[in-house]
């Protein structure tokens, strides 16, 4: 194989910028910080500034599309580039870059990973994170980007429900590679030295709930969790409620909120919490926070999407890894939780942080660098290059 | 409308059409030549699980009968000239084979794990291709100008992959 061992430059496009936090921000970091630490050459093109959470990045490796603009599109805002001068600016960073192969995320969004699947001449690798069941974009896409989507070469979809919807609306199958968890810094949460823990995190004498998530946006499912702690509260009254995530919103009393919290502060949040709660009411397509909280051995209270179903096994399986419940309902989210702080189940968090060790990016980085090396091998000769062994 | 008018829209509208047929013709023969070149990437990835497959034979400590039941496995996927039917029951059968056994083995192969995990990513990748190829080939524009060509219809590779940890 001509690129076992080569290092390899990776041109890595991310439709959102790393000025607001996210889930596919997250793994593009993660991803190229471990394809660093692996000996390859990772560069990104982001809109917008670099942002202090991509600070390990390095400038050099980082090239800004511009500044994105707020647009709605398949039900909420997004915050993408279009038009000719960023296509311009994908093309240039794309022949400046001498990559051997490019990885978009997202790229059916109108968004620079689109206009980097337009204009790439390089073998492409492209990560589908999204897992609407119906996605009207993406079944408009097949229609009118046909020709673009042909040009992917090799697919990853970030579960087995995003993997059926790039069947399903895209006509194209992807291998099923989950985002990548740093499962030390988790796992050694629980045992932070005291003086690095900030003051909210030494009162933990009472049992704690903890949700992480934007606080504005509905389908976060904030909703759900708050009209549960009636409920809750009712049984568990000295139960300590603790939210984070960005955007501002009223809360009642006993429920407290940290704002957005740094990469450090939510390590430890989650390794003082007793029951996470993930109330998403849709279109997650992959729990990040989730497996954190599991590499916490923190134990795992979420709404019954697919893909946390998933995860975590379904409703009745004695070998599940956390419980779910009927997306939406409060009542049972209350039960739920009530339950797992009734009668706790060492073994079940022992069992969950294990299974979210296999999550770590030693192992699922691995798998990324297999489909690289299977999409070059299968590249035409004149695009890499080098011809195939 | 004059005739000059008339023969202007009408040269327009066929050199239109004969972009778009072009278009759609290099889009054929790109996804035909992906799926060709997919699976000569399975087909090594295929001949390398076999070839590490069958070096289990030597690993220190391994019985007899498991070394025979996988070098069978090996060799019978290893076959030349095997026709698409049988490969695909050969190298079926050599993945299980090697499921059955890796519970025996004293120590754990990581490199004929990662060798599977190639294999079956690499044969995702080409029934990928094939599906796009095969789309592609089968609309009607396509049929009717043979656009395809006299390229060879390409087509999937249905196997087991076994339980490999993808």
């Amino acid at each position: 194989m001509t690129y076992r061992r080569r290092s390899l430059r990776v041109g890595m496009v991310c439709p959102y910028s790393f000025d607001v936090p996210g889930g596919v921000q997250n793994h593009v970091l993660g991803l190229a910080r471990y394809l660093r630490e692996s000996g390859h050459r990772p560069y990104v093109l982001a809109p917008g500034e670099l942002g202090s959470s991509a600070a390990d990045l390095g400038l050099e490796d980082f090239a800004s599309a511009g500044v994105a603009m707020p647009v709605p599109y398949n039900g909420s805002v997004a915050r993408v580039n279009f038009g000719p001068l960023s296509a311009a600016r994908v093309r240039r960073w794309l022949r400046n870059g001498k990559f051997d192969l490019i990885h978009l995320h997202e790229p059916i969004t109108p968004s620079i990973s689109l206009l980097a699947l337009w204009a790439a001449e390089q073998p492409v690798v492209a990560t589908f994170h999204t897992a609407t069941p119906r996605s009207r974009s993406m079944q408009l896409a097949s229609g009118v980007l046909r020709a673009a989507i042909e040009k992917i070469d090799a697919g990853i979809a970030v579960s087995e429900s995003a993997r059926n919807v790039v069947i399903q609306h895209l006509g194209r199958d992807a291998v099923v590679i989950p985002n990548g968890i740093r499962f030390d810094d988790f796992a050694g949460g629980r045992h932070m030295p005291a003086e690095r823990t900030a003051e909210w995190l030494r009162s933990a004498q009472q049992p704690r709930l903890v949700f992480i998530g934007r606080l504005d946006e509905p389908r976060k499912g904030l909703d759900v969790l708050l009209a549960a702690l009636p409920l809750i509260k009712q049984a568990r009254p000295n139960l300590q409620v603790i939210v984070a995530g960005q955007g501002s919103r009223l809360l009642p009393a006993g429920c407290r909120t940290l704002g957005t919290i740094s990469e450090e502060s939510k390590i430890a949040l989650l390794g003082s919490a007793d029951v996470f709660v993930a109330p998403q009411l849709a279109r997650e397509s992959f729990g990040i926070v989730l497996l954190e909280a599991m590499a916490a051995g923190v134990h795992v209270v979420a709404s019954d999407l697919p893909s946390f179903v998933d995860l975590l096994g379904a409703r009745h399986d004695r070998r599940r890894l956390g419980d779910v419940f009927t997306v939406g309902d409060h009542r049972a989210l209350a039960q739920a939780v009530l339950q797992v702080l009734d009668h706790p189940d060492p073994m079940r968090a022992k069992r969950a942080q294990q299974a979210a060790q296999n999550y770590d990016w030693s192992s699922v980085g691995t798998t990324v660098l297999a489909i690289y090396r299977a999409a070059l091998s299968t590249a035409p000769a004149k695009r890499t290059g080098s011809s195939m062994g | 409308m004059s005739t000059l008018e008339i023969l202007a829209l009408l040269i327009i509208v066929m050199v239109i059409l004969v972009w778009r047929i072009t278009w759609l013709a290099s889009r054929v023969h790109r996804a035909t030549m992906r799926a060709e070149r997919t699976w000569s990437a399975l087909d090594a990835a295929l001949v390398g699980r076999a070839r590490r497959a069958a070096e289990l034979v030597t690993m220190p400590g391994i019985d007899p009968a498991t070394a025979l039941l996988v070098l069978d496995a090996a060799a019978a996927a290893l076959e030349p000239d095997l026709c698409k039917g049988d490969r695909e029951r050969a190298e079926s059968d050599l993945s299980h084979v090697l499921d059955a056994v890796d519970p025996m083995l004293p120590t754990s192969p990581t490199e004929l794990a990662s060798e599977r995990a190639r294999a079956s990513i690499c044969r995702r990748l080409h029934n990928d291709a094939v599906a796009t190829a095969l789309f592609l080939r089968r609309r009607f524009t396509v049929r009717i100008l043979r656009l395809a060509g006299r390229t060879a219809e390409p087509r999937p590779f249905e196997m087991e992959d076994g339980s490999i940890a993808l």
